[in-house]
């Protein structure tokens, strides 16, 4: 074979005290398609963002075509060659197909003046769509079209440049239907034709098999492997013991010996929203934690939402101590007794200007003021001292902007504020994401004690945090509930139940 | 900067506004004598309270991130409906009602419609501001109405005075103790500030953000109401021009407020509204026209807003970073 397209050498990243990616050696060939496989955090977002020019390595080569090369932007790695299409592209959805293949590049001419050439734009677009073997209409508005047709003008767009050698693909297929796929995948194939190199990342091995030429898998970092995807079928390689690697028990709490016992704190009937989840069946007691995974898209975040009203399910039921509830804003889930720790803490759980105090009381107004409204100040203050020693927030400033809070504390601010509710049930979506390692384990503690005196779910899309802390968990696949008879899974099962879609 | 440490930022704020009207009321001094009289400083005070009035309740606005441009126009109307029923022989106290029972509704409409119906906070304001003051027009045919006014009581308003200092002065101090207790300590002004400052989040948090920003433009048109009843009670006479006279200020006032105390407040807006103030009546006392002194006002305003924002400071940092190659102290972080 030729000398290969891409090489990195000791390539390393470190994120505070993370080591996102750790001495990774890697070569991709001309023309061939490579996959990406690897748990959330193992690595491989880093891996290609270093690759696009977004982010910038401490350590280690890149080469380009057997030449050392830098990328300070990522139109720097674009003249090198190198296009990615990020796992959402970013799109003018009111702009038609050619419109946003050329945005910014629409004339020979120069200045803001220049009239476009709108018959030119269609020239060059349909002679670009020429050269793949899909149909879609570009003279469409972007905000009409499909997940897949989307995908495909954001990968036009970026062929767009003369002189591609690589296509970087973040996740191009975990919103898109089976048929999508094809289509998506027909276009690979035609790039790879054109000699283009492909570097995509995926959760799905039955894809690796089905498009890929090689794949390499992450873990914590470091790339584990790199093999020929024919070799999956014939080494009878199983997905979870490529991705998984060894158990990272120590940093979760000792879960009960004994099965909670306690009464039913919520409980979850055929609830649905099409679209986004159908049949979600469960139920949670006081003193435990029932975890669920999915990847993105399982329906996991709409299901978070619609248990706290922000978006209401279509049909089912949802009870709390036995009475049914149907909370039509997070204001009546909270009255319910339901509290969400949200996924996206800075948008959704804190006001970052502000202090702590002003944080903590938010979400109880009621309790945190008496007469005439006005706010027991004294009262609620004393109440956040003794949340932020309970959640053990360093440092113990209750007056400093939450913005100044690391990523660990300001989680754990948003805990103090459901303390201060004093729900029954507590809802966390995505609880350690941002959060470094050593934070993380005393945020799983955290939660853990939580569950003693209420009823907690784990919605990730992390395995090993559903698997490591939940007494119970079950999967989420393209919004249906893959749980297993018995009500406890190991970690491989419950990875292949959230990735495929069905129990071993 | 070491020596400063011993003082806190907030306090160092508070004393920057005080230097700053120390320096202000010195310039104008040497400038015109007059400007130190009882006299002078008695009109600065009942300027100041119709200022005072309406930044007030634009406060509430700024603090839910809107803005109101509907209030002069309000303000207007709500005058001459003072006045008509003033003129037609109804009491004060029915007049000063009706003024604020038309004003309001307006007020909650826009809020409702901004909040709840998610229109654009400026379209609407113009909007609404402008058919007020048509109305207002469509009413007076642009004459001032002044009858019954002497005997109605309305002018003692202005010229009622406790311990020499005229009675409007109590009546601001008043509204801004209010408003202080409600922005600063009550549950409302909490959700207020939430609302403002991160939507979702406060909406997450189960506060009523749509029934926020209603309130806040309800507010904002009541105390422009209560502005021009002053602006009424100081000319005699009761007319469609008196609400555009409040925007420039009542802006001015908010804004540099908030920019002199590092945020909008209620606090900050008696602050902002007070420079505002003395500026304009100031550069009325020399006698320059009025295109020279909103010029001059506005050019403080701007001078007010980079020097004291923080988000201005950074940019204007980082524009020195790329010029100069010795990189800036970086901020403090844990």
């Amino acid at each position: 074979m030729a000398a290969p397209v891409l090489r990195t050498r000791g390539l390393s990243k470190r994120f505070g005290l993370v080591h996102a990616l750790a001495e990774v050696d890697f070569t991709l060939e001309k023309g061939e398609i490579h996959a990406l496989l690897g748990v959330n955090g193992a690595g491989k977002s880093t891996f290609i963002k270093i690759l696009s020019g977004l982010i910038q390595r401490d350590s280690g080569d890149i080469e380009l075509d057997g030449a050392r090369v830098d990328f300070h932007s990522p139109r720097a790695a674009i003249d090198h060659g190198i296009a990615a299409v990020q796992q959402h592209p970013e799109l003018v959805a009111d702009l038609t197909g050619y419109e946003n293949i050329y945005l910014g590049r629409e004339g020979r001419g120069r200045g803001f003046l220049s009239r476009i050439d709108h018959a030119e734009l269609r020239r060059r677009g349909d002679a670009l769509l020429a050269r793949f073997p899909v149909d879609i209409d570009l003279s469409r508005p972007v905000g009409s079209l499909s997940a897949v047709e989307r995908e495909i003008v954001a990968v036009l767009q970026a062929l767009s440049r003369d002189g591609i050698k690589v296509m970087i693909l973040d996740e191009p297929t975990s919103t898109l239907t089976e048929v999508e796929k094809d289509v998506l995948f027909r276009m690979m194939g035609a790039l790879k034709a054109s000699g283009i190199s492909i570097l995509y990342i995926t959760h799905r091995l039955e894809e690796v098999i089905e498009i890929a030429d090689r794949f390499t898998v992450f873990r914590s970092g470091r790339r584990i492997t790199t093999m020929e995807s024919a070799d999956i079928r014939s080494k009878r390689l199983s997905l979870a013991e490529l991705m998984l690697g060894e158990t990272i028990d120590h940093i979760f709490p000792p879960k009960p010996a004994d099965r909670p016992s306690g009464p039913i704190a919520l409980s979850v009937r055929r609830l649905r929203r099409p679209g986004a989840f159908d049949g979600i069946d469960f139920e949670v007691r006081h003193g435990e934690i029932v975890g669920i995974f999915g990847l993105v898209g399982s329906g996991l975040d709409e299901l978070s939402k619609a248990l706290f009203g922000v978006d209401r399910a279509e049909s089912g039921s949802i009870l709390i101590d036995g009475r049914e509830v149907s909370p039509r804003s997070p204001r009546e889930a909270l009255k319910d007794g339901i509290f969400l720790v949200p996924g996206d803490r800075r948008t959704e759980g804190l006001t970052l200007t502000q202090s702590s105090v002003f944080n903590v009381k938010l979400a109880d107004l009621d309790r945190a003021s008496g007469l005439f409204g006005l706010l027991r100040r004294r009262r609620n203050r004393r109440r956040a001292r003794e949340l932020a020693e309970v959640v053990a927030l360093t440092p113990p400033n209750l007056d400093r902007p939450v913005s100044s809070f690391s990523g660990g504390n300001q989680q754990k601010i948003v805990i103090a504020k459901g303390l201060f509710t004093e729900a029954k049930v507590y809802i966390f979506v995505e609880p350690t994401v941002g959060v470094d390692i050593g934070a993380r384990s005393k945020l799983y503690a955290l939660m853990r004690s939580l569950a003693e005196q209420a009823a907690v779910i784990v919605m990730s899309t992390d395995c090993d945090e559903v698997h490591g802390l939940a007494d119970r968990s079950f999967a989420l696949y393209k919004g249906r509930q893959i749980a297993p008879p018995a009500g406890t899974m190991s970690r491989n099962d419950l990875l292949t139940a959230g990735i495929m879609g069905r129990l071993q | 900067m070491t020596s400063f440490r011993i003082l806190s930022p907030a306090l160092l704020r508070c004393l920057g506004v005080v230097a700053m009207i120390a320096a202000i009321i010195a310039v104008f001094t040497a400038l015109e004598p007059r400007y130190a009289s009882y006299g002078n400083l008695s009109a600065v005070t009942r300027h100041m309270a119709a200022n005072g009035l309406a930044a007030l309740g634009l406060t509430f606005v700024v603090v839910v991130r809107r803005f109101d441009l509907s209030f002069p126009g309000i303000a207007s109307l709500a005058a001459v409906t003072i006045g008509f029923l003033i003129a037609s022989g109804y009491g004060l106290w029915f007049a000063i009602a009706a003024g604020l029972a038309i004003g309001i509704p307006v007020g909650l409409l826009n809020g409702f419609a901004i909040g709840y119906l998610r229109l654009p906070d400026i379209v609407v304001t113009i909007g609404s501001g402008s058919i007020a003051a048509g109305l207002a027009f469509l009413y007076t045919g642009g004459q001032s109405i002044f009858q019954n006014f002497i005997t109605s009581g309305l002018l003692d308003l202005n010229d009622t005075r406790f311990f020499r200092i005229n009675v409007s002065a109590y009546f601001l101090l008043a509204a801004y103790c209010l408003a202080g207790l409600v922005l600063h300590r009550s549950r409302f002004g909490v959700a207020l500030y939430a609302t403002g400052e991160n939507p979702v989040a406060a909406h997450f948090s189960g506060i009523r953000v749509r029934a926020c920003v209603m309130a806040a433009f309800g507010l904002s048109a009541a105390t422009s109401v209560l502005a021009v009843l002053l602006l009424i009670a100081e000319s005699g006479a009761a007319n469609t021009n008196h609400g555009a006279t409040l925007l420039m200020p009542a802006y001015a006032g908010v804004y540099l407020g908030a920019a002199l105390l590092g945020g909008a407040s209620i606090p900050a807006t008696f602050a902002g509204t007070l420079v505002i103030t003395i500026l304009l009546d100031g550069f009325s006392l020399l006698g320059l026209p009025y295109y020279y002194s909103d010029g001059m006002v506005s050019g403080i305003l701007l001078f007010g807003v980079v020097v004291f924002d923080p988000r201005v400071r950074r940019q204007l940092r980082r524009l020195a970073a790329s010029v100069l190659p010795i990189a800036p102290n970086s901020e403090f972080r844990s």
